[in-house]
């Protein structure tokens, strides 16, 4: 026996005219409007555009050398075959494999004295995505999980912390995937994860149910269960009903995960490869309501062998994602509270390896910034003329984190206590941001 | 505050061994009904919630008890009829009736084998729970607890993993699902049976836990690290090589120490060493004379072995860790919590408690069964579910913790409902497992990925439309007279209750609009209860 509907005769279901009336669906009414279209519910779009700060982050993962990027030293023993170019910026040169954001200097924030403690990619990852080292027993949550605490809106049907990428297996980044992410701010504030091969799984209705009926019982759903929640004043309870709750807020944005749904043009604009297409569709995301995108792509980066022919295919994307990034931003009116960083763990040894490679080199790199409370046009910092040491300004995790935050209106010195626990500040020591660097 | 609980700890593990030493010989074999007396269990909670100025829940009601313990104790709900012969029995010890009834019912091995599988093995694929079918794995596990064998008794199979009995040939396959990965095995050896977790100790000293060292975890390493997965005759073993197996690891500064067979709270278990760079030469001699095929010699020194005597047996995390667990699998949490990270960074709650549970644990020749019978009988589980006013913290257990059923818990109930009846190895258990991973989680919160997966996966919705067709109660419910039938079955079959007026008012105004296309509809509401909080969880 079949139970597809046809579509239904009774254009009013009693159900429910009575639970709206109850007022049990009213917190959901937007979502459910949306439901059967694409996402472009003007209510939703009003709402995106009154909000604050967001923030996209390219997570170069492998770790990007900076001689080929942000801090080129020609003329050097071991420089590499690229040479330098000038920028619109009198006086700053950066990689010839990057002419496009040569162009764009000035909107952009260059820190090239990173110089940080880790030298393998797992520790690496963690103190550059979270902030700081581990310090057990907590769990530091991820950049991404406390934007989307403090900066987002639980209640919005788009997900506030996204993760777009196609590459789940097969590295150290996967042990690091597998990991505890919201750390102590709890699983609410974890990413909802998305992009290339793999969607998000179940998000589409079943053909075997009618939207009709598909509606009808959830609203039963949420009426049985918000009334044992209200009964018991349930925090399981509440749990489980605001997961369902944010189901129907992401089958109504299931398009927005659609890379097929964006134009042809700017498909083709920010190019083939899935770190493209992400960025693409980061920046959608953060148009429709999302508060922090991470664009992560596996470890391309980690280049120990042939590291020039590697870098001369990454870098070009790069310098162009990041262009059209940076440029559709402002375009839309939406760099000045929209921060794009783009960095890895690590920086790339001043020398090449015996396969031609660059090795892991934490102690002086460099990453950039655009956007969002970030001062455009400032190159930070320095290193000495063959890049072994930083010579100005050096930058450890700590500030970064502490200038990120506050670039984003989020007070980096915010103290938290947990019960029998030493006292944990989101960026600890009171470390100072680089005020350089801010608006 | 460290400090002094690592003294504690230090005082505690002393103490228990020779503790135990001393009382093991003259214990009785079968748990009695004398093994922990419910009274005082219940004396040290309530002096407990008399410290802290603690208003427990009332005792709960029938119809709460009835569906708490066939889901803790047989995993799965009552039927209408189970719980209506349980609210309609007039005799006084009725619960322990019930409880006893329960436990002697092939549902409890069942479900304490779902349990102690995602425990000790953890969760994984489709592929690897047919692998523990077929090793005889999980019919050890069933055998653990439909005969109720001593705890240690199984430890010690398990990880000396040289089973004699064909019966018990599941046994090796803890240390064989881990395919020779000497540190997983360690890694899985700590939580399993000494309720610690030691991965933070394979670099350094535990940066927190000051009783943990990195010593720890190398020497829980060296006394698997001579071991080898093989396939013989007799079928799969985990041979032992007689030789090998030195190592030294270093610490964060780069010094290098020797790895020794050492594990927290025992003595260094003394093993002859090659001096400097001397070569082992394996030979015949240094293997216990046996016809057996060579995967299946056992070394005259075996470090499996040495654990499993030395360091394993009468260890007192051992019983304490055991304890603990039950605990948490019968009251929503541990008396330590996170009850497998039993550390001096997480104090017990009732420590006394703690203390005389795993003594007469101990005592009781680790006896499983009798220990959750008085837990289940206790005075914190029969309280009511909804958390009193003015008290918060949950390790005061004043109050019956709510806690999500596992996948299995919830797919045999739902095919119970539907069917009547339950096949452990549906293919709704399977998809269950796969989806609700979790097992005694530290928190009960519920992940998005798991409602997505309830409202549009496949599994649950091929099931119950196929339900539709079967008889059942969805056949039955079609055939009712009117809709206020139907709404009261489906409330008494999936609540076990009657419906408030309001309730009955929305299915009835649901079904009436839905006339079109009843059995769609009743399938509809039966998804819709389901998947509200009151069948989710157990209350």
């Amino acid at each position: 026996m079949k139970h597809t509907h046809k579509t239904c005769g009774s254009p009013e279901h009693l159900l429910h005219r009575r639970l709206f009336l109850q007022g049990t669906m009213a917190a959901s009414a937007a979502s459910v409007a949306s439901f059967n279209g694409l996402f472009s519910v003007p209510a939703l779009a009003d709402e995106t555009k009154r909000r604050g700060k967001k923030c996209i982050l390219l997570w170069l993962c492998g770790a990007p050398s900076q001689f080929e990027t942000w801090d080129p030293k020609p003329g050097t023993p071991f420089s590499g075959p690229f040479g330098a170019i000038p920028t619109n910026l009198p006086g700053v040169q950066i990689s010839s494999l990057m002419p496009k954001c040569a162009g764009i200097m000035d909107k952009l924030a260059v820190i090239r004295s990173m110089s940080t403690e880790p030298g393998e990619h797992f520790q690496g990852i963690d103190v550059l995505t979270r902030g700081d080292k581990p310090r057990q027993p907590f769990v530091r949550p991820i950049l991404g999980s406390v934007v989307a605490e403090q900066l987002g809106h639980l209640d919005s049907p788009v997900p506030q912390f996204i993760l777009l990428d196609p590459c789940p297996e097969g590295n150290e980044f996967k042990g690091f995937k597998a990991g505890n992410w919201a750390g102590w701010l709890g699983a609410q504030y974890g990413p909802v994860r998305a992009g290339g091969e793999y969607s998000i799984p179940n998000l589409n209705k079943l053909d075997t149910i009618s939207d009709i009926d598909h509606q009808d019982r959830e609203a039963l759903r949420s009426f049985f269960s918000k009334k044992y929640e209200n009964d018991r004043r349930s925090q399981a309870a509440g749990s489980l009903n605001a997961a369902f709750d944010r189901v129907k807020g992401l089958m109504s944005c299931a398009p927005l995960f659609d890379l097929n749904s964006l134009p042809e043009a700017d498909r083709q604009r920010y190019g083939a490869g899935a770190f493209a297409q992400h960025a693409l569709q980061a920046r959608h995301l953060i148009e429709n309501g999302s508060t922090f995108v991470m664009v992560a792509n596996g470890m391309p980066w980690d280049n120990h062998v042939f590291q020039h022919e590697m870098h001369q295919m990454l870098v070009p994307e790069l310098d162009n994602v990041l262009y059209q990034l940076v440029t559709d931003l402002e375009d839309r009116g939406m760099l000045e509270d929209t921060l794009v960083i783009a960095m890895g763990e690590f920086g790339r040894s001043p020398w090449l390896n015996a396969a031609r490679g660059r090795d892991h080199y934490p102690k002086a790199w460099s990453l950039a910034m655009a956007g969002g409370g970030i001062r455009g046009g400032v190159v930070h910092g320095a290193t000495d003329p063959l890049g072994h040491e930083v010579a100005e300004d050096a930058v450890d995790n700590r500030q970064l984190f502490a200038t990120i935050f506050a670039a984003l209106g989020i007070d980096p010195h915010e103290e938290y206590d947990l019960p029998d626990l030493p006292t944990f500040s989101r960026v600890e020591d009171g470390v100072a941001p680089i005020e350089q660097l801010l608006v | 505050m460290l400090t002094s609980c690592r003294y504690l700890l230090g005082m505690f593990l002393a103490s228990s061994v020779l503790m135990m030493h001393a009382s093991r010989a003259d214990q009785p074999s079968e748990g009695s009904g004398d093994l922990f007396p419910v009274a005082k269990i219940n004396d040290f909670v309530s002096q407990a919630w008399e410290e802290r100025g603690v208003q427990p829940a009332a005792r709960c009601d029938d119809r709460q008890f009835v569906r708490r313990v066939y889901l803790d104790l047989a995993g799965r709900v009552p039927t209408i009829e189970e719980s209506d012969a349980f609210a309609n029995d007039t005799q006084t010890d009725k619960r322990a009736a019930l409880v006893d009834r329960l436990l002697a019912s092939e549902d409890y091995p069942q479900h304490f084998a779902d349990l102690f599988d995602a425990l000790l093995m953890g969760r994984t694929n489709e592929g690897k729970y047919k692998q523990r079918a077929n090793s005889g794995w999980r019919k050890y596990l069933e055998d653990v607890f439909r005969n109720n064998r001593p705890w240690d008794e199984v430890a010690a199979e398990v990880l000396l993993a040289r089973p004699e009995d064909k019966a018990k040939r599941g046994a090796v396959w803890f240390l064989y699902e881990r395919n020779d990965q000497h540190q997983a095995i360690a890694e899985a050896v700590a939580p399993a049976f000494f309720g610690i977790r030691i991965e933070c100790a394979q670099c350094h000293d535990h940066m927190v836990v000051n009783e943990i060292e990195q010593a720890h975890y190398w020497g829980l390493v060296a006394f698997f690290n001579r071991s080898k997965n093989a396939k013989t005759k007799e079928g799969l073993r985990v041979a032992e090589s007689a030789i090998g197996g030195f190592s030294d690891f270093a610490n964060l500064e780069g010094d290098s120490t020797p790895n020794l067979l050492t594990f927290l709270g025992a003595s260094t278990v003394e093993e002859p060493r090659p001096a400097g760079d001397a070569k082992q030469e394996d030979a015949d001699d240094l293997y216990v004379a046996t016809s057996a095929e060579p995967a299946n010699r056992i070394p005259k020194f075996s470090r499996r072995q040495r654990f499993v005597e030395d360091v394993l047996r009468d260890h007192p995390l051992l019983a304490r860790s055991m304890v603990n667990r039950l605990w948490a699998i019968m009251l929503g949490r541990g008396i330590v919590h996170p009850f497998d990270e039993m550390d001096s960074v997480h104090p017990p709650s009732h420590p006394e408690l703690l203390d005389w549970l795993a003594t007469e644990f101990a005592e009781s020749n680790y006896d499983i069964r009798s220990l959750v019978r008085s837990l289940a009988l206790s005075d914190a589980y029969q309280l009511d579910s909804r958390k009193p006013m003015g008290v918060d913290d949950p390790a005061s257990f004043a109050w019956y913790l709510e806690r999500r059923l596992t996948g299995e818990q919830l797919a045999r109930s739902i095919q119970l409902i539907a069917e009547g009846k339950f096949t452990n190895d549906a293919e709704l258990i399977k998809q269950f497992r796969q989806q609700i991973s979790d097992v005694l989680p530290d928190e009960t919160v519920v992940g998005v990925d798991d409602t997505l997966f309830l409202t549009n996966g496949p599994g649950l919705d091929n099931y119950l439309r196929s339900s539709c067709d079967k008889a059942g109660l969805l056949a039955e419910l079609n055939g009712s007279e009117s809709h206020r039938q139907r709404a009261e079955r489906l409330f008494q079959s999936v609540f076990l209750r009657a419906p408030d007026s309001d309730e009955t008012e929305a299915v009835v105004d649901y079904l009436e609009a839905r006339n079109d296309d009843l059995p769609a509809a009743l399938q509809q509401v039966l998804w819709s209860m389901i998947n509200s909080a009151e069948f989710q969880f157990n209350h």
